[in-house]
């Protein structure tokens, strides 16, 4: 009998009426805290740390406040992308009306395609499995290979994968646009350029340039985009950043 | 003193002493009708005391700080690629569940090596015999094409613009996931025409997972339904790229945009 009976029988309907703490003995918030052990304990502090935290912020800010102080997504963002997309699904309409899509042969197990591609946005991704002349061969095992090539591709993708998982942990700080970070938009910029030689890697029969050519290029070509990107960033951020600060400082003048 | 119910609570009586238009006679109605039933006041209240919570809490933007606003940010059209990867994932979803009334799953109907099968044949069908069944492929198809591209760029607009930064890391890396899903996506929807193209893309991928230590053989049943392909792997696909994918990637696109609704578009310093 835990529903509040005092009467050691069985009962059918229920029993009475569970007891429920009426409002005013409801746990105030200090008392809940004051009852809460280990995590919830280290739960209630952080929250009232950051409320006063907030607080304080607000209360020192000279900011006017308004209703809505980002650039928000309703209405500004999605009226204006309404539009766009109208647009936008015309489009698929024609593109599908004037380039219907192609149709193959049935699938036969027994004979194996002289070209095997996926669709245009793998190629990438194949191209990762052509990896095999640089997988590292041990001398020990007299020049054998030691992962599967097959293997080595799979392992290329995680390490796509993570790398790209982790560009929001490595590049901190405030800098936005591609001139106030030459490095991080020469990263990207080799990755754009990466992604497309791996592709062109993946399609090779299609090159009339030799293999190991193409091997190189595939490496050098992002590279090469990265260097001239951090170079001409570079060059171009000492003008355009004097523009932004002054900008910023006629505003806001530093104390 | 009249024996006809009359207290505050009459909002029959109410609604006839205002003087409404007929659409907000229709609206309140059904509001008073609803609410009477199912108490939605109260929802209603939470929703909109939620919806200003999100938005009071926003930082205040850089822009607004250095009053920034009248200067053209020749970007922001790009800002848009997002919710087109969303309308394109919108059209292929319509026009693949209508793609759905014709296809078949099946391997059968193949007498020797490399005959049509019932997959392949549903398809010919679709394309020579549905009214308007070619273009509803092609439509298909291409808002898949488009999608991808989309998501493509998408991405690369949110890197070059430094919007992953925080607070929006979590949203970066839901991101991964959604790109990787709309690959898997569109892979999965390749392998069920069952033509040549499609049979040997999904070899590669059964090699792929094959190639991969312990967990291999394990992911290539799961995903292949073996270690060769056939009906198994063909139902596989078809589960996947109609029943599973749409939940899981509609899911984490609504939570990805509702977490660009909370935090606000990032915008440029
Ligand atoms: C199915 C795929 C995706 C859909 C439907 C989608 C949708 C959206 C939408 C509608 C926005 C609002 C801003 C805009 O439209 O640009 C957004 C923002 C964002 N997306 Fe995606 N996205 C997808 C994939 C990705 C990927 C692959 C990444 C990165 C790896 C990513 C990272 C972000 C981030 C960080 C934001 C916040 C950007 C800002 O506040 O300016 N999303 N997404």
């Amino acid at each position: 009998m835990t529903d509040g009976g005092t009467d050691g029988e069985a009962r059918t309907d229920g029993g009475p009426p569970a007891t429920v703490p009426p409002d005013d003995e409801t746990p105030t918030w200090s008392e809940r805290k004051e009852r809460s052990q280990g995590l919830a304990q280290l739960t209630y502090q952080y929250f009232e740390r950051s409320r006063r935290e907030d607080e304080d912020l607000r209360a020192e800010s000279t900011y006017v406040e308004r209703d809505v102080l980002g650039f928000p997504a309703w209405p500004h963002e999605t009226l204006r992308n309404l539009a766009i997309t109208s647009f936008f699904i015309g489009i698929i309409v024609l593109v599908a009306a004037v380039l219907p899509v192609h149709f193959g042969s049935p699938a036969n197990p027994g004979s194996t395609p002289s070209v095997i591609l996926p669709d245009w946005y793998l190629y990438w991704s194949f191209g990762l499995l052509k990896l095999n002349p640089i997988n590292p061969g041990l001398e020990v095992l007299g020049g054998n290979i030691l992962l599967g090539n097959e293997f080595l591709g799979i392992i290329a993708h995680g390490i796509i994968f993570a790398a790209i998982t982790l560009v929001p942990f490595l590049n901190k700080g405030s800098a936005r646009r591609p001139v106030e970070q030459p490095f991080w938009s020469a990263v990207g910029v080799t990755g754009v350029v990466l992604s497309f030689t791996l592709a062109a890697l993946a399609i090779q029969n299609f090159f009339p340039i030799g293999l190991d050519l193409l091997f190189t290029l595939t490496f050098l070509l992002p590279a090469l985009g990265g260097i001239i990107t951090y170079a001409v960033l570079k060059t171009m951020r000492e003008g355009y950043m004097y523009d932004l600060n002054r900008r910023y400082y006629m505003l806001r003048p530093p104390k | 003193m009249s024996l006809k119910k009359q207290d505050e609570m009459d909002h029959n009586a109410w609604l006839k002493k205002q003087d409404l238009t007929a659409v907000e006679t229709v609206f309140l109605t059904t509001l008073i009708w609803l609410d009477k039933r199912l108490r939605i006041v109260d929802y209603l209240e939470l929703l909109e005391t939620m919806y200003y919570r999100a938005n009071l809490q926003m930082p205040k933007s850089h822009t607004e700080q250095y009053d920034l606003d009248n200067k053209f940010w020749y970007w922001y059209p790009l800002y848009s690629l997002g919710s087109l990867s969303i309308i394109a994932y919108l059209v292929a979803a319509i026009t693949g569940a209508l793609l759905g009334f014709y296809y078949s799953p099946s391997t059968a109907g193949a007498a020797a090596q490399g005959d049509p099968t019932a997959a392949y044949d549903s398809l010919v069908l679709i394309m020579t015999d549905v009214q308007f069944g070619f273009m509803l492929r092609s439509i298909h198809k291409w808002a898949a094409q488009f999608m991808t591209a989309a998501v493509f760029l998408h991405m690369l607009r949110v890197y070059f613009t430094g919007s992953y930064k925080e607070p929006r890391e979590v949203n970066w890396v839901l991101g991964v996931v959604l790109i990787a899903l709309t690959l898997f996506f569109g892979f999965s929807g390749y392998v069920l025409p069952w033509k040549q193209l499609s049979f040997w893309a999904a070899q590669i991928g059964v090699e792929m997972a094959l190639a991969t230590p312990i967990i291999g053989e394990w992911a290539a049943q799961l995903v292949f339904g073996g270690f060769t392909l056939g009906q198994a792997t063909l139902v596989r696909m078809y589960i996947l790229h109609v029943f599973v994918l749409p939940f899981v990637v509609t899911g984490l696109i609504a939570l990805h945009v509702g977490i660009v609704w909370v935090q606000g578009i990032a915008e440029p310093h």
